[in-house]
């Protein structure tokens, strides 16, 4: 072969797309249209796959093969033919009597109806070869484009896919506005003539803020708005969309944007810990248990079982949720810091599995027989309270929804104070070099604890609404998955980084959501997308400056694998 | 009158005996250099004074306070500061914090000062700010032009003066300085040896510094220390320890390795 | 500020080691409390010794499981520094996938005319597709890495973890699947007057085998010594022209072989496999390997046999003589309990390296 490069990312992307097969996710998909009656998302998955790896088949080709168009072609004809062949031979064997589905049981008839497009395997070989060989010259034809037509397929094709695959939460928020959507949707899916309206629409937005120099500057043109006020409108239109969501989503889009700002709550928690004080904590859901059932405990009328059983009292809440909220966080402080004092003195691995440990001993007592008096076991505690608020006891979702975005406010503002002060100085520095801190007069015991202390009460606020809202604290929602889904959201942000930790949220949290439909298929893709973005920013989407800085300072790497030398251009 | 004063200091790593019934002082407006081959023990002694070790025997005293078994901060409020012999930066931040982290012991902006905002934080800040600009213009343009730099992103020379900008921002009486030429060329070291000087005259700080560099110790130095193998094996002017015997075979004796570094004397992590 | 004001704030307390006197006095009684907990369950009498025997045998069987696994951890951590939280997928990847070669076997009724056989062909499957997918892990999430900030491949490793449990469930389906039985391991066998389960006798022996050839390949060979340099320092050993990817390569393969052989002894255990069987061995084996000293061979071993018994006889011993129901459920607290004390005690694990003389 005169271009292994190609033929290599062909045979990989073909392989990609026998996986995405074999794990069910294009059987899955097919049954999710995005333009009714053109395309279904298996050919959307399948197509991007194709077109991806041509575009990898650019990266490592050198010479003339970086520019022609050929290497594209050949590299998704070798996928979409590879695809095939395997799809024939697969077919052959099931119709050979082996029984594949002993082992891979997705190797189903609706597998090869996903994969070959509702054809027949030898058709399919045909229709995956040309699709695949279309695919690798758009690949090679987008690299050719000039910035502006760039822009234009970027836009369109972004703008289907989000209102396609958003349907459920497009649908209900237009319908609030009282816009109707008969013209856009058809049960789930874009109608043609809405694909090509917003695929219209969105173009010309797009060149047209292009052109007046971006969004800022184009709103300068708008009556009334100067440059010097830009930002305060702005602030104030990102106030009001987030106050009404509730109000023209309908309950699906405040749940969203509530867990949303649940986990900027958390993540703002753990940023102090891990990101500000550079301690590891892979038992942060720990805190978030103990806000949950202390404000169970407080106001649930079953506790009822602590009441009744201890103090004989009778079936009553205890308090009202305002009063155990101050209650709950002088708990979580106490607990934070029992944790971390054994710990202080240990090196960052070790302190995350010691960390991880507590964690589950918090999970594993809560759940036990041996204190299901006080917690109830796998059941939880029922019955807690609704939260008096406007005068009345309401577990509306959307006065939770305001009272989360109200409480993340109030995390937002704390973090940002601590950051840039003397405390978050010494935190920085004992991140940096503990010894050498200490030895600058930090005390890195009474800061270490401080960081859990105030860790441990942004995460306890954050499990405080927990009950709250479902009305049960049950140990279910304690999983380590959870410690590990604020890091991720921390991390992914950009370590210390505030807007990271919103942009995180909204990405780890938000989307997963979208793609509730998907439900078995969630953590798979989440899993995948972590460890995509960790290569191709492991600085994090929205960098802390400090850590920005560094990472750029040491560029480049000693050994930078093909990924990230070629995915960061804009770093040198 | 002295500062700081050692009496029969001791300490072991395992079967190593590092410092040995070592007498030391520091007086008042004091420059001592203490040199020695490699592994003499001199950054142990440095890690001992500024408390990262804690001696096995012996009594310490500075400005009148003991300070046995206290801790590195604690002696860095009592007025003591060092630099490190591979110099040791917070690398993710930028000059101008490196240095405001000196002023830590000499504020007191805790969480709430910090969550309030209120007139005397700011005004602390601005005063931490201040202070340590200062301490970064003690090198003239060296610094203070590059204060929004990343410490990381300096070159080793500026690394090493930022070194000291931060100590002096911790507002010293003592200041200990680890191989402050080390990586140095010779216009560097005609500077530094100058700026010691002015650390004594200008900010009346006491200086003790560990160098390999003679010339360095004999222009800046008023008493030298000489060790070995732990012990104290001369002192007095540069001149006498010089042509001690004892200190001219131990150099003899290890001519070979007079490299740079003793790495096994370093705080490590 | 003034002088007169630097001295003011040092009070005893600065000198005083608080947190370690506070540290001793709750090892202390949490020592007192086990102690107590211990005369009372064995004063019932309930536990007769044959019980304790079996649950001692059942620790052992269970750690040298965890030990293998820790393996994978430790070696890995060594070289690398990071804490690849994917490993008990590759475990399980190895155990899952197997099972079809099991079943395969025993339906021809290959294995029972030759079960020993049929065991090391097992074995040596199960640590090859686990080896391929440690490969797999290494070239994909963790060489783009290198040179990160050390949170980066750990996140990354947990979302690979993520990505693995839900890729096998998607192959094989989410149900949790038997094993077929080895004939020839059912029963008991009398080894010094004491009558074992044949299985526990078969692991803890191959364990035993794994880990002492594991030991001599890397105390002996050329490629073990390489190994070791670039744990040292990666960048003096590749001075000395030792090709640190490569080494890096063979660390990984070495540690998803062992997992995959770790992966039939576990089956041989508990006889059942599922998309989300390595999670929790996973998790354990690193505490073991932690609890031993990470970085150290013989500290993994060590720390997962400690952890096996501390989990099949702890729970029992502690707990149930203090009137505790279901103390099976309380397993992770005694464990992760004992593991806080010894790394107060000992920070640095069984084998670690100890800590800095500092004040």
């Amino acid at each position: 072969m005169r271009q292994p490069q190609a033929v290599r990312a062909g045979l990989i992307g073909g392989a990609v797309v026998l996986y995405l097969g074999a794990v069910g996710m294009l059987e899955r998909f097919s049954e999710r249209s995005i333009i009714v009656g053109l395309i279904r998302f298996n050919l959307v998955v399948m197509m991007a796959a194709f077109f991806v790896f041509a575009l990898f088949a650019y990266r490592r080709a050198t010479g003339e093969a970086n520019t022609s168009l050929g290497t594209g072609i050949t590299a998704g004809t070798v996928a979409g033919v590879t695809t095939g062949v395997v799809v024939i031979i697969l077919s052959l064997l099931v119709d050979a009597g082996v029984d594949v589905r002993s082992m891979f049981l997705r190797i189903s008839p609706a597998f090869f109806e996903a994969i070959t497009l509702g054809t027949n395997p030898y058709l399919g070989l045909v229709i995956l070869a040309v699709i695949g060989a279309v695919m690798g010259a758009a690949a090679g034809g987008f690299r050719r484009l000039q910035p502006t037509p760039r822009t234009i397929v970027i836009t369109v094709v972004g703008t289907v896919l989000l209102l396609g695959l958003g349907a459920r939460l497009f649908i209900p928020m237009l319908q609030g506005l009282g816009i109707p959507t008969a013209w856009l949707y058809r049960s789930d899916a874009l109608t043609i003539l809405g694909a090509v309206i917003v695929s219209v629409l969105a173009v010309v937005i797009r060149l047209y803020l292009q052109r007046k120099g971006g969004f800022r500057k184009a709103l300068t043109e708008v009556p009334g708005v100067t440059p010097s006020n830009v930002r305060p409108i702005l602030f104030a239109l990102g106030a009001i969309a987030v106050l009404a969501a509730p109000w023209i989503g309908k309950q699906f889009v405040a749940d969203v944007l509530g867990t949303v700002g649940l986990y900027i709550l958390l993540g703002l928690g753990l940023n102090i810990v891990v990101g500000y004080a550079g301690l590891l904590d892979l038992g942060y859901v720990a805190f978030f248990a103990v806000g949950a059932y202390t404000v169970a405990l407080l106001t649930a009328r079953s506790s009822s079982m602590v009441g009744a059983t201890i103090f004989d009292l009778a079936p009553e809440p205890l308090t009202n949720f305002w009063v155990a909220l101050p209650i709950t966080l002088v708990v979580a402080v106490v607990i934070g810091i029992l944790i971390g004092a054994p710990v202080l003195r240990l090196r960052g691995d070790y302190l995350a599995i010691v960390t991880l440990g507590f964690g589950e001993i918090i999970r594993v007592l809560i759940l036990s027989d041996w204190l299901k008096p006080i917690f109830g076991g796998p059941q939880g505690i029922t019955e807690v309270a609704d939260v008096p608020a406007f005068g009345a006891d309401t577990n509306d979702p959307r006065v939770l929804y305001y009272l989360i975005i109200a409480f993340a406010l109030i995390s937002l503002f704390i973090a940002g104070r601590l950051k840039n002060s003397r405390v978050g100085r010494a935190w920085a520095a004992m991140r940096e070099d503990e010894d050498i801190a200490e030895g600058m007069g930090v005390s890195v015991i009474k800061y270490k604890l401080l960081a859990f202390a105030m860790g441990a009460a942004v995460g306890c606020l954050g499990g405080a609404f927990f009950p709250a809202k479902l009305g049960v604290a049950n140990p279910g929602s304690f999983t380590l998955l959870v410690s590990i889904n604020v890091l991720a959201v921390v991390v992914l942000g950009g370590m210390g980084s505030i807007p990271g930790v919103i942009v995180g949220s909204a990405i780890l949290v938000g989307l997963p959501e979208l793609l509730r439909e998907f439900g078995e298929y969630r953590l798979h893709i989440y899993g995948a997308i972590l460890v995509m973005i960790m290569i191709l920013k492991p600085e994090g989407l929205i960098p802390d400056r400090r850590r920005a800085l560094e990472l750029h300072a040491e560029e480049p790497h000693e050994s930078v694998g093909p990924l990230t030398a070629a995915a960061t251009p804009g770093v040198q | 009158m002295s500062l700081l004063e050692l009496k029969g200091v001791s300490i072991r790593f395992g079967g190593v005996q590092a410092v040995k019934d070592v007498d030391f002082h520091a007086d008042l407006g004091e420059i001592v250099g203490v040199i020695g081959p490699n592994g003499a023990g001199k950054t142990t002694l440095f890690n001992i004074v500024t408390g990262f070790y804690t001696p096995d025997e012996g009594s310490m005293v500075f400005d009148g306070a003991n300070i046995s078994g206290l801790k590195p901060n604690a002696l860095t409020r009592l007025g003591m500061a060092r630099t490190f012999q591979s110099v040791r930066l917070f690398n993710a931040m930028t000059v101008l914090e490196n240095a405001m982290v000196g002023q830590h012991t000499r504020t007191k902006t805790g969480l709430t000062g910090a969550l309030i905002k209120g007139k005397a934080t700011l005004e602390e800040e601005a005063m931490i700010t201040a202070k340590a600009q200062e301490a970064l213009g003690f090198f003239g343009q060296r610094l203070l032009p590059r204060q929004n730099q990343l410490a990381s992103s300096m070159a080793y020379a500026d690394r090493r003066r930022l070194e000291i900008a931060r100590a002096m921002a911790t507002e010293p009486k003592l200041l200990l300085l680890d191989e402050p030429a080390a990586g140095m060329n010779p216009a560097e070291k005609e500077q530094l040896i100058e700026q010691v000087g002015r650390l004594r005259d200008e900010k009346g700080y006491s200086i003790v510094l560990i160098e390999h560099d003679m010339p360095v110790i004999k222009s800046v130095s008023d008493r030298v220390v000489a060790l070995d193998h732990g012990i104290k094996i001369a002192e007095g002017t540069y001149d006498q320890v010089a042509s001690n015997q004892q200190v001219i075979e131990a150099y003899l004796g290890k001519a070979g390795d007079d490299a740079r570094g003793d790495m096994d004397d370093e705080v490590s992590t | 500020m003034t002088t007169s004001a630097r001295r003011s704030s040092l009070g005893i307390f600065s000198r005083l080691p608080v947190r370690r006197i506070v540290l001793i006095v709750l090892g202390v009684i949490i020592t007192v409390a086990a102690i107590a907990g211990a005369r009372a369950t064995l004063a019932t009498g309930q536990y007769s010794g044959r019980v304790w025997q079996d649950l001692f045998v059942q620790g052992l069987a269970r750690g040298s499981v965890y030990a293998l696994i820790a393996l994978g951890y430790t070696l890995v951590y060594g070289i690398l520094l990071i804490i690849n939280f994917a490993h008990g997928e590759v475990f399980m990847a190895g155990a899952f996938t197997t099972l079809f070669l099991a079943g395969y076997l025993s339906s021809s009724g290959f294995m029972a005319s030759q079960p020993v056989l049929s065991l090391l062909i097992m074995l040596a499957f199960s640590a090859l597709v686990s080896m391929g997918v440690a490969l797999l892990l290494e070239r994909i999430a963790y060489r783009p890495l290198r040179g990160a900030p050390r949170l980066v491949p750990l996140i990354t490793a947990i979302g690979a973890s993520l990505f693995l449990q839900y890729t096998f469930r998607g192959f094989y389906g989410e149900q949790v699947r038997a094993y077929p039985n080895i004939p020839g391991l059912t029963g008991d066998w009398n080894i010094f007057g004491i009558s074992i389960d044949r299985p526990r006798v078969v692991v803890i022996g191959a364990a035993i085998l794994i880990w002492s050839s594991l030991y001599v390949f890397i105390e002996r060979t050329k490629t073990g010594r390489a190994m070791r340099a670039v744990g040292e320092d990666r960048e003096i050993a590749s001075l000395m022209g030792i090709d640190v990817d490569r080494v890096i390569v063979i660390t990984f393969a070495i540690g998803g072989a062992l997992a995959g052989m770790a992966g039939i002894l576990f089956i041989l255990l508990f006889n059942q496999a599922s998309f989300d069987m390595g999670f929790v061995p996973g998790l354990k084996a690193f505490t073991a390997a932690v609890l031993g000293g990470i970085g150290s061979i013989t500290g993994a071993a060590l720390g997962g046999l400690v952890l096996g018994l501390i989990e099949a006889v702890g729970p029992i011993l502690f707990l149930s003589g203090a009137g505790i129901p279901s103390v099976g459920q309380l397993t992770s607290v005694v464990s992760f309990t004992i593991l806080v004390l010894v790394l107060i005690f000992l920070p640095g694990g069984f084998l670690g390296a100890p800590e800095e003389k500092r004040a």
